[in-house]
């Protein structure tokens, strides 16, 4: 895109108002592709449980792009771009599957499980000086934490630990030490844009989510800490049980079993821009999200057990995991329909303004708490300079 | 292979039928009422490709009785009043009955479902196929267990009723 295309954006003065319009400008997501999801970020595909054997690979999208990502037969988990290094078709058009080789069935050009090309029909009559050794699987650059695979197109991102900075303890504590076991998967696909997702507060919790307050079970101590580097959110609270309820009859899905190092600990991190790392009560859970266009986004909730739990800790995870916190979810199904009308409304004038947790109009912070707003603003700035979209002076 | 009787078949379609009349008209009352009320009552609502790679989260997960009880707790008490609303249709064919015990059948039924949300587009929701097991008592048939599994890869908006 040449800057003289570069679309514009005037930003309000104040750091608590946001333009509603971001939200729903095809021109805004198109630079939005270009900056973030290509851009100098790292970006989460998939979790290493999720292709466990030899041959296991999943396929997962980031800004349009489509990646395979596969469980090489030598044991390295390796992520390509999901087209044939010959003329570009597609390679796999399963969303999982088991497969020691790939083959385009175009030309019949074959890859094994590494990227490296070990079939082309006819090559005695290619251009001169052809070699298999040149024709690969392209791969974007990948790194690995806590078995996290991420992938960044671009050459000027730092290196993955750098980039994750101060959330880094907060994803080993939410996804623990010893190995994850996967469980399964909600997918579902919101209409509205990606930034509504990740723009969910502290603020809302326990006004949207009615069960919180009919069940009067209250958070304990907690706190949101921003990286203002990068635009990450970390959170870490206590888990307090409800008491006493007789709001429902199976009051198990919201009881607390796990016993681990990090007893009695809630953690989130929102990664910037949209991958979500969420462990409560005793479920373990990853967001991976596709924003897929300007009014669509796609999520993919997936949750995992630990390798080593017993039948009934599993069990435990995953009737807590199937109806606590995903799209139906007793405590989060409401988001769904609330990035919708965010969605929706986001099409008239003005900013969208915040107020819970805001102590001045005139500065980020680095911390606020639980409940509170206010902890999305930091997340906005670094959005802001990355878009390259002026502050409005007055 | 085992033919149902047609007295059971009709039965068994009855059922079926009172499913869809409870879940469209909102009655979800009516909709508990098509399970059996054995403790071990349960409805799944899970995803074909989570049951392709044997994996165990579903979308909706009530393994007893009371968690299908709860369910009408979510929907009547806790999440009334926050999200737009939406109409079901459910379109269902019957494609496998076998009877396993004297009474007890495992039926297979092709499910699609239409929603037409207050702005009135409607649009294709979900589609997928119910694997039931049901049991003959005495005052009709009722569902020991019912699977809605999904072939929608990926689900539209937001869903708040059963399948």
């Amino acid at each position: 895109m040449s800057e003289i295309n570069v679309p514009q954006m005037l930003w309000p003065r104040n750091m608590n108002e946001l333009p509603k319009e971001m939200f729903v400008r095809e021109d805004i997501f198109n630079l939005e592709r270009e900056r973030i999801f290509r851009g100098a970020e790292w970006h989460a595909v998939a979790h290493a449980s999720e292709v466990p054997a030899a041959g296991d690979f999943k396929t997962f999208d980031v800004g349009g792009v489509p990646l395979l990502i596969v469980h090489s037969v030598d044991g390295v988990i390796r992520v390509f771009y999901n087209s044939c290094a010959h003329r570009g078709n597609q390679i796999e058009t399963e969303t999982f599957g088991n497969r020691k080789t790939f083959q385009c069935p175009y030309h019949r050009w074959t890859f094994g499980s590494d990227g490296k090309l070990i079939g082309c029909p006819n090559s005695d009559q290619y251009s001169p000086g052809f070699s298999r050794d040149n024709y690969p699987l392209n791969s974007p650059r990948t790194a690995r934490f806590c078995d996290l695979i991420f992938i960044t197109m671009s050459q000027d991102t730092p290196p993955l630990e750098d980039w994750l900075g101060p959330v880094k303890d907060t994803i080993r504590e939410a996804l623990g030490d010893s190995p994850l076991r996967l469980l399964g998967y909600q997918k579902v696909s919101f209409k509205a844009n990606w930034k509504a997702l990740s723009d969910n507060d502290g603020y809302h919790a326990p006004l949207l989510h009615k069960a919180f307050a009919m069940l009067k079970w209250q958070g304990g101590k907690g706190r949101q800490f921003m990286d203002m580097n990068r635009g990450h959110i970390g959170y870490e609270g206590e888990i307090k049980p409800v008491g006493q309820t007789s709001l429902v009859k199976d009051a198990s899905i919201i009881s607390f079993r796990e016993s681990d190092p990090f007893k009695g600990a809630s953690r989130i991190v929102n990664l910037f821009p949209v991958t979500g790392i969420v462990k409560h009560l005793d479920i373990i859970n990853i967001r991976f999200t596709i924003a897929v266009n300007v009014e669509d986004t796609e999520c993919h909730f997936v949750y995992f057990a630990k390798a080593d739990d017993d039948e009934s800790m599993v069990r435990q995870r995953i009737r807590q995991s199937s109806n606590l916190l995903g799209p139906c979810g007793m405590v989060s199904m409401e988001d769904a329909s609330i990035f919708h009308r965010i969605h929706i409304g986001s099409h008239t004038p003005g900013n969208a303004i915040f107020q819970k947790g805001v102590r001045s109009v005139d500065r980020l912070e680095s911390e606020v708490g639980q409940n509170d707003e206010s902890g999305n603003l930091a997340r906005w700035e670094y959005y802001r300079k990355l878009m390259g979209f002026a502050r409005s002076a007055v | 292979m085992n033919r149902p009787s047609t007295n059971d078949v009709g039965l068994i379609d009855d059922l079926q039928a009172r499913y869809i009349h409870a879940l469209d008209s909102k009655n979800f009352r009516a909709w508990a009422d098509t399970f059996s009320s054995a403790p071990d009552a349960a409805y799944f609502c899970i995803s074909a490709e989570n049951v392709e790679r044997d994996l165990p989260i579903a979308l909706m997960y009530d393994d007893c009785r009371d968690r299908i009880e709860d369910r009408i707790v979510f929907i009547e008490k806790i999440w009334v009043d926050t999200f737009q609303d939406y109409r079901t249709r459910h379109f269902i064919q019957r494609t496998h009955c076998d009877a396993l015990a004297s009474g007890i059948y495992v039926v297979e039924t092709n499910f699609s479902i239409l929603y037409t949300p207050e702005t009135g587009r409607s649009d294709v929701q979900v589609v997928g196929v119910y694997k039931d097991e049901v049991v003959i008592e005495a005052d009709g048939a009722r569902f020991k267990s019912r699977r809605a599994i999904y072939d929608t890869v990926v689900l539209p908006r937001y869903i708040v009723y059963p399948f």
